[in-house]
């Protein structure tokens, strides 16, 4: 790939998404697009581009982007966060909620869905009667793709080996062939749509808690604060925000403090 | 980059198990399983009956008074290594395979699966915690998804495998997942899920590079196993190789820097003996 077709593909997929390519990533771009081409029936990296190049804004740039997207997710993925939700987050958000009976959480980059789908089964295995409340999960990604993939809840072997419980399999998942699917009463309980976090926002309710791990990491300081500074406004008092280990909101947005339950870092919006 | 559906429909193409092995895998983790239900089995495979005797007569199994018969093999061994002799020999004619892929020549992966075995075997007296007795089998079979990950690494893959490595500074595993969605050890767990093997020992081949992520001892075992197993083999082609164990690992096994630099000798001499009795090398 020249360096002429690397600096347009990574300045577009930075304009589109705020996804930072940094000189040295050619190989991940090549072997990303190398199989995009593939997929197109176009001959090589080189004619893509020039496609691109040639007809701005066709359906191909938006399959570049997805493509650049880094999907990686598994079920109930470093665990402790989950055990987190059970222990104190769920517990202490009911309590504070009860007397209206309502919550609102949202998932950010929600990829294929395995993360929600852990939170639903804890939900279900932990606290049913919240299924019975005003219960809204909004689960959103920039990648029209996987959210398909994530609204028909259909897995592999591949996927339900990572970091799923076998109780749970069996329980939560009916065998479709060689894929599994998640139960459709739960996977309901998603609103499922697309959103581009570096974009206009859709009108989103109030948050009780919301999820971004390991998203921050792709994006600049600046898109960071802009994001952060949007979860912020929609945050309810006592919401929290799980971001993934790697990441944090000090330095960027300090209007957050730093919660550790148990072994998860949290983060809520400091109280005057 | 590589068909995700393929490489799955490649792990669920290898040739089976043998089914006397299948049947003792699904005995062998029945809590309930009776010594004399094993060996009953057994009895009907007269190749691995073969095998299981001259193995519970071998010197590593330590006795004086010979073994004449399987049940009496059985006895003596326990059924988590008579299906690990099982496993291994079922297995054998595959793990055989030449890897261009992963630089291994024919048989270069069943002697780091035999090493890595032989690891296991020598682990537990070494070890405060108890070890899972699968763990014999995770050791053997721990790699067994490079069978189906080489057949799909082009030059290509190769290529940018190893500019991820050499720019991001990613091990073998990260960049499998980074740039194929997908590491061997997820493929082997894949093939032993065809090979019916029990979930704890697919769990074990699974993690046995990332056994934090496993939750569970016998990923930490396996790890173990196959870090002991590179270093015996080093040692073989007088290679220097910094034998380091994560510390959790270490924690979580009750092993101590001590005890891993007397296990490293002790192992590598029984693989020697192995080696040299089973023409393995």
């Amino acid at each position: 790939m020249t360096t002429v077709d690397f600096d347009y593909v990574r300045h577009y997929v930075r304009d589109q998404a705020a996804i930072v390519l940094e000189p040295g990533k050619e190989y991940l771009v090549e072997s990303r697009l190398q199989t995009l081409a593939r997929k197109e029936n176009i001959a090589s990296i080189d004619e893509l581009v020039r496609q691109l190049r040639a007809s701005p804004q066709n359906g191909l740039h938006r399959k570049v982007v997805d493509a650049m997207t880094t999907n990686e997710t598994s079920f109930f993925r470093d665990l402790h966060p989950f055990e987190t939700l059970k222990k104190s987050i769920l517990p202490e958000l009911m309590a504070r909620r009860g007397q209206e009976r309502k919550l609102n959480f949202w998932c950010g980059a929600a990829s294929t869905g395995q993360e929600t789908f852990s939170v639903l089964m804890t939900i279900a295995e932990h606290f049913p009667e919240l299924l019975k409340w005003d219960f809204k999960y909004i689960a959103t990604d920039l990648c029209k793709e996987v959210l398909a993939r994530a609204q028909a809840g259909r897995f592999s072997q591949l996927e339900v080996n990572r970091g799923l419980p076998a109780a749970l399999l069996v329980k939560h998942f009916t065998r479709q062939g060689t894929d599994w699917e998640f139960t459709e009463s739960l996977r309901q309980r998603v609103d499922f749509r697309e959103m581009n976090l570096v974009k206009d926002w859709p009108l989103l309710p109030p948050l009780d808690l919301v999820f971004l791990r390991n998203v921050l990491i792709y994006f600049d300081v600046d898109t960071k604060k802009v994001i952060l500074g949007k979860i912020r406004r929609l945050l309810r008092p006592g919401g929290y925000l799980l971001l993934g280990g790697a990441e944090t909101t000090f330095g960027v947005d300090d209007a957050f403090e730093r919660v550790v339950l148990d072994k998860t870092t949290c983060y809520r919006v400091k109280q005057a | 980059m590589i068909d995700l559906n393929q490489l799955i429909e490649q792990a669920n193409e290898l040739a089976p198990l043998p089914a006397s092995t299948v049947r003792l895998a699904q005995l062998a983790s029945d809590p309930e399983c009776h010594l004399d239900d094993v060996a009953e089995l057994i009895a009907f495979d007269q190749a691995l009956s073969v095998k299981l005797l001259r193995a519970a007569n071998s010197a590593a199994s330590a006795s004086v008074t010979p073994v004449g018969t399987v049940s009496e093999a059985v006895t003596r061994m326990g059924t988590a290594r008579v299906l690990a002799l099982a496993v291994a020999c079922g297995a054998r004619p595959l793990l055989q395979a030449c890897l261009p892929a992963y630089g291994l020549n024919e048989g270069a992966l069943w002697r780091h699966s035999v090493a890595a075995a032989v690891a296991a075997e020598t682990a537990p007296s070494f070890c405060d915690a108890d070890l899972p007795l699968e763990g014999f089998t995770t050791a053997i079979l721990h790699d067994v998804g490079k069978l189906v990950m080489g057949r799909f690494l082009s030059p290509e893959i190769l290529g940018y495998i190893r500019r991820a490595q050499e720019v991001d500074h990613l091990g073998q595993l990260e960049a499998e997942s980074l740039l194929l969605s997908v590491h061997h050890g997820e493929l082997g767990g894949l093939i032993a899920q065809h090979w019916q093997l029990p979930p704890r020992i697919v769990q074990g081949i699974i993690y046995h590079h990332n056994p934090e992520e496993g939750l569970d001892a016998i990923c930490d075992f396996t790890y173990l196993a196959n870090q002991v197993a590179k270093r015996i083999e080093a040692g073989l082609d007088g290679r220097k190789f910094d034998l380091a164990i994560e510390p959790g690992v270490m924690e979580r096994l009750g092993l101590t820097q001590s005890k891993l630099d007397n296990l490293c000798p002790i192992a590598a001499q029984r693989y020697h003996q192995v080696s040299r009795r089973y023409n393995a090398v």
